[in-house]
């Protein structure tokens, strides 16, 4: 069991996802596509979104406390 | 306490304004000058345009605040990051470029400064508080690629500048680490 955090369009939640081994970023792009169209994200329901929507985002991978947490978030390059 | 704000551009201008009551002397680093448009974004005001940022923030400071600030007008490059980072207990970066964050990052942990980062997003929908850790920069799309110069992401720049700047203050109360992501609708504390 993993937790995957999806970030988009300025709204962020949390998703429990259930892993077989390690997954690459490809894959977890792909899940959440998919978790997405699905409604499967509280408050992220995307049913038409599209398939390269997450293609140039990040993902980060941090053990915690509660398991793996993922998140899958747009490229933050800016600051100043 | 000598913090040294790495970039004072929208993001860092920001957070330092929010650090202001601090018991710490603030040190800007940026090369860069105010322009008529970063007034929209950025906490600077139309007297200072014209003016460094580093420069113009510092007397901002002194005369909005009261309080004393030290400012260096230039490049952070490799080398002057000993000089003007060296003395630092704490250095925060809001840089706008990946170079730059890796040079500052590679300063950091060769010289076992804590460092902390603060980034957003282009569209200004999302950014990232993180220690450095657990940091991996992120490449702007396009070298020199703008974000937020009519002030189209001041609230998000609000959210996050002042999220940095409570990170800041957990640090320098008990040394803490605390990251967080800031969407438009939610600070998360992270895990780390």
């Amino acid at each position: 069991m993993a937790i995957l955090n999806i970030t988009y369009n300025g709204q962020s939640a949390d998703c429990p996802i259930e892993l077989d081994g390690a997954v690459s970023d490809v894959d977890v792009r792909r899940i959440a596509v998919e978790l997405v169209r699905s409604g499967g994200v509280a408050g992220l329901h995307l049913a038409q979104l599209r398939d390269d929507a997450f293609n140039h985002y990040v993902v980060d991978r941090f053990d915690s406390p509660g398991g793996l947490r993922i998140y899958l978030r747009p490229k933050v390059p800016f600051g100043a | 306490m000598r913090i040294v704000f790495c970039g004072v551009g929208a993001l860092g201008s920001t957070a330092a304004v929010f650090c202001r009551n601090l018991e710490a002397t603030l040190c800007f680093v940026d090369f860069d000058r105010v322009e008529s448009k970063n007034v929209l974004a950025q906490a600077y005001v139309k007297q200072s345009i014209g003016r460094n940022k580093a420069e113009a923030l510092k007397l901002q400071f002194q005369n909005f605040f009261g309080v004393k600030a030290e400012a260096f007008g230039v490049r952070l490059v490799a080398d002057n990051a000993e000089a003007l980072c060296g003395t630092a207990d704490l250095l925060v970066d809001c840089f706008d470029n990946k170079a730059s964050r890796e040079l500052l990052s590679g300063f950091a942990r060769k010289a076992g400064k804590p460092l902390v980062h603060a980034a957003v997003s282009g569209d200004g929908t999302f950014g990232i508080v993180r220690w450095d850790e657990r940091f991996v920069p992120d490449a702007e799309d396009q070298a020199g690629q703008a974000t937020c110069e009519g002030g189209e992401h001041l609230p998000l720049i609000g959210l996050l500048g002042t999220t940095l700047a409570r990170t800041l203050q957990d640090f320098l109360k008990s040394g803490v680490r605390r990251d967080a992501m800031v969407s438009l609708n939610a600070v998360t504390p992270t895990a780390g």
